[in-house]
């Protein structure tokens, strides 16, 4: 009974649990058995509620530290992949939150969902998705850090083609898809930085010392460049400048994805990251510069952005990147606890503001009649800069910066004209294969096309 | 040792003489010959598997009578008709006599039957359009290129000097012929193109060129090998690259596929010339990946190809998915162990192989990320143009996936995910080659 209950099988039965009803449901479904509505809101309730209950007993129990290592996952030559898990004081609240958030958002989308043609595939995926999260936060290595990282992002896509139906989300989806995979290469290149220089990716072999006060193992030189390669992975995934264009666009998938996403959960991946490898980033004030100013620049841009948004969800998703954006400045700033604190806090209130966000609307209208037509009015500083620089800003601001048009400027067309002259040396190939593509096809830019496509063109 | 002789008598026989029989025969349903012949085939070089204690040939003589069972099980009828049934028997049958070949005129008996098929055109649509011969000339010269490399090597047992290079020239050309490695990448194109795309990529999925590296010119011009290797693996890598920015813009689904199976076989190459066991262990269980994979997704798109009119050049998104979710599902499985998804077999051998190349050329270990990240867009790109975009009434009904493919389809999909979960037995079957192919390199 000691055994069972013990932080290391609780912790690896948190883990395990989202994985284990993902494989059921997919392989049932697979053998041609969908389970009903009430099935799969049971299933979830119930393990989520225990998960949660495990992750509460973990975090309230004082717990500073649980090390799981399960041996190799596979080895060739001197190359192993340890299994490990590790939590401390900045992954228990995580995992609390997580599992917590992920239930909450279960619950609500049993009734949000009730009878959509996706409800099945929505809990599979929340569920591939709450597996990711949580082997993120729980991995006791980057090897196995990256495994979760790369789930949470091919969930997040999917939920974002949530309606196939429509062509925008799917257009949205390839977009976001194709930015994911950019900014991934940092995270796979750290992991090669790491091995060749410290042998192993665990954290235990590149860190000594407890979180908050960690130093690393690594020489001045090359925890730099792994620190830089770990800003532009986190950076990919918590929507800083420049990657940041994706999460309004993210806003096309069912809003209780949005909710749990790029309110609660995946937008913060990317400052765990950061957090995570704040050794890194203190050896090197350049670098540690280098991310208050990312995110201090996406703060001011998104809040900026969101200011201008036309519809609820737009403007939550900048709300979003840019309180993601201070914690990414704290982070820069040293202020590790702090941006611990404001990264749960956060979550919590933008998971509400997500989940209200449907209804939001039709209260704001309910209050605003009866209190006469005569809330306070907002934005009232403005009318102190000048007309033509205010009609500047705002062109500025609803673009978010041009970003999305530079970097199709500057990268996606690049690439896609060089991508078409190679291709014009293909035998049986007609030159310039995009003068003849309509949006959508495959060839040509689609997605330069998915990059025309915005959330709020789509609203 | 004798009772292995015999057992590789049997798994070769048995779909060679399948294929004389339905050339001869014609049968009323070559679907049931084929899957008997192939299935035989399949249970014979499990039964190796045992005897041999898990060594690679029975290994990759399995997968291989694997991927042949399920691309006759999931070719749509048109694609078995006339010659193309027994093409793909001869296909598999050359293949399994390629594996067990432990001399260069084995490996040259096994290649060229395994080509003839393409070479007599047993797979083109019938019909007046334009026809390329880049598949029969290049794999006809990549026969040449085997048979002149085997005769100066048999000539020149020593393997010495200018004799040396000159078969170490001709064993090479073969296989980057064979293999559709830059500049020879386009009659893997053609041949989807023209073909049938089951047969063609069957016939890539062999992977003989990497077979005749690994076998043959490592062990017997080991000198050449660690000069000549470098700039293989070059151009291997660049291959990667290069044929995955041709994917990125391609718009004809078949001939997607055949780049990022071009693409993606790459890193086999290029994995087994580093030096590191690492790495080599990587691309030999990258080897199943692409092999499993590619035949999923070809046959999953051979599977709606025949259900809609269209999917050719598609000018718009086809929503296909709407109407057969679980054909979408099996592509998406596929499509995203090729790009390394983790929990499947493509993410650990990607992680072997990336880590492998860092030890002996950090270009590779760049280079391929890179690849893989172009080719993921790709593959969702496609899957998106295919499956999504449309709701139930605006495409015609269709059934979903028949029995007959559920079944295969859910086996190359556990099997990806399975071996990804627990890959062991794949590592084991792999590591003691990869270990004597990384001595020999550097020793």
């Amino acid at each position: 009974m000691t055994e069972i209950l013990s932080k290391e099988a609780l912790l690896l039965s948190i883990l395990a649990a989202p994985a284990v009803l993902f494989l059921l449901f997919s392989c049932l479904w697979l053998l041609g058995w969908t389970p009903h509505e009430r099935v799969m809101a049971n299933t979830t309730r119930v393990s989520y509620m225990l998960m949660v209950a495990a992750s509460l007993w973990l975090f309230l129990g004082g717990e500073r530290r649980i090390l799981v290592s399960m041996g190799d996952w596979f080895q060739a030559g001197e190359y192993r992949f340890p299994l490990v898990l590790f939590a401390d004081r900045l992954s228990l609240p995580l995992i609390a939150l997580t599992a917590a958030l992920v239930g909450l958002v279960g619950a609500f989308s049993v009734r949000y969902l009730h009878r959509e043609e996706g409800f099945f595939r929505f809990f599979v995926l929340l569920h591939l998705f709450a597996f990711g999260a949580l082997l993120i936060f729980a991995a006791g290595s980057y090897d196995l850090l990256t495994a979760g990282w790369e789930l949470v992002g091919i969930t997040s896509v999917l939920l974002i083609g949530f309606f196939s139906e429509r062509r925008g989300p799917v257009l949205n989806a390839i977009r976001v898809f194709a930015m994911y995979r950019i900014s991934d290469l940092g995270l796979l290149l750290v992991l090669f930085v790491f091995h060749n220089n410290a042998g192993s990716a665990v954290f235990s072999s590149l860190y000594t010392g407890e979180w908050p006060n960690q130093t690393t193992t690594l020489p001045p030189g090359i925890a730099l460049l792994a620190g830089a390669l770990i800003l532009l992975a986190a950076a990919g995934k918590s929507a800083l400048i420049p990657f940041s264009g994706w999460l309004p666009r993210a806003m096309e998938g069912p809003t209780p994805s949005s909710a749990i996403f790029y309110g609660a959960i995946s937008v913060h991946a990317g400052a765990y990251l950061l957090l995570r490898g704040a050794p890194l980033l203190a050896t090197s004030v350049w670098l540690s510069a280098v991310v208050v100013v990312v995110g201090g620049f996406t703060a001011v841009l998104a809040s900026m952005t969101q200011r201008v948004s036309a519809d609820a969800k737009t403007g939550l998703a900048y709300a979003s990147m840019t309180q993601v954006a201070i914690v990414v400045v704290e982070t820069g700033m040293g202020w590790y606890t702090l941006a611990l604190f404001h990264l749960c806090g956060h979550a919590v209130l933008r998971t509400l503001q997500f989940l209200r966000a449907p209804s939001m609307l039709h209260d704001y209208h309910r209050v605003h009649a009866a209190a006469g037509g005569h809330l306070a009015r907002s934005g009232e500083a403005f009318h102190l800069v000048p007309d033509h620089l205010k009609v500047w800003l705002f062109r500025y601001a609803s673009e978010f910066g041009f970003y999305d048009q530079l970097i199709d400027r500057f990268v996606t067309s690049p690439v896609t004209r060089a991508s078409e002259w190679l291709a014009s040396f293909e035998p049986g190939q007609r030159p310039r294969v995009s003068e003849t593509a309509k949006p959508g096809e495959p060839g040509g830019r689609i997605i330069a096309q998915a990059a025309g496509h915005t959330a709020r063109e789509a609203d | 040792m004798e009772a292995s002789i015999w057992l590789v008598g049997f798994v070769v026989g048995v779909p060679c003489g399948a294929a004389a029989l339905a050339l001869t025969r014609r049968p009323g349903s070559p679907r049931v010959l084929g899957g008997w012949a192939a299935a035989i085939a399949l249970a014979a070089s499990l039964t190796m598997v045992g005897v041999t204690n898990l060594d690679f040939s029975s290994f990759a003589m399995s997968l291989f009578s694997l991927l042949a069972l399920t691309t006759i099980l999931l070719a749509p009828q048109r694609d078995l008709v006339g010659t193309r049934m027994p093409g793909l028997l001869l296909i598999l049958g050359g293949t399994l006599a390629a594996y067990s070949a432990t001399s260069l005129a084995g490996i040259f008996a096994g290649w060229t039957l395994s080509s003839l098929p393409h070479v007599l055109r047993w797979f083109s649509a019938p019909g007046p359009g334009p026809k390329s011969w880049a598949p029969q000339v290049a794999l006809g010269a990549s026969s040449v290129c085997l048979a002149l490399g085997a005769a100066v090597m048999t000539w020149m047992p020593a393997a010495e000097g200018l004799g040396a290079l000159r078969g170490f020239t001709l064993l090479i050309l073969a296989a980057l012929l064979r293999k559709g490695i830059f500049p020879f990448h386009s009659w893997v194109a053609r041949a989807h193109e023209d073909g049938t795309p089951g047969a063609a990529a069957l016939l890539l999925n062999g992977h003989l060129g990497a077979l005749l590296t690994i076998r043959f010119i490592i062990p017997m011009l080991g000198e050449a090998s660690r000069q000549a290797l470098p700039l293989l693996n070059d151009l291997a890598l660049f291959t990667a690259v290069y044929v995955a920015l041709l994917a990125l813009v391609e718009k004809k689904p078949r001939r997607i596929l055949a780049f990022l199976s071009v693409s993606q076989a790459s890193f086999i190459l290029a994995g087994l010339e580093n030096t590191s066991q690492t790495g080599i262990t990587g691309a030999l269980a990258y080897w199943p990946v692409v092999a499993l994979a590619i035949t999923g997704m070809v046959a999953v798109y051979s599977a709606i190809e025949a259900r809609y009119q269209g999917t050719d050049a598609p000018r718009d998104l086809l929503g296909i998915g709407a109407r057969t979710p679980r054909l979408a599902v099996f592509f998406a499985a596929s499509g995203l162990a090729l790009a390394g998804l983790p929990g499947t077999l493509g993410f650990v051998a990607e992680d072997l192989l990336f880590h492998g190349a860092l030890e002996s050329d950090p270009l590779l270990g760049v280079a391929l990320p890179l690849a893989t990240a172009l080719n993921a867009i790709t593959i969702f790109r496609l899957f998106s143009t295919l499956f999504l975009g449309k709701r139930v009434n605006q495409v015609p009904p269709m059934p979903d996936a028949l029995a007959r493919e559920r079944w295969p389809l859910t086996a190359v999909t556990a099997g990806l995910v399975i071996t990804g979960i627990a890959p062991g037995l794949v590592i084991r079957a792999v590591s003691p080659l990869a270990e004597g192919i990384s001595r020999l390199l550097t020793d």
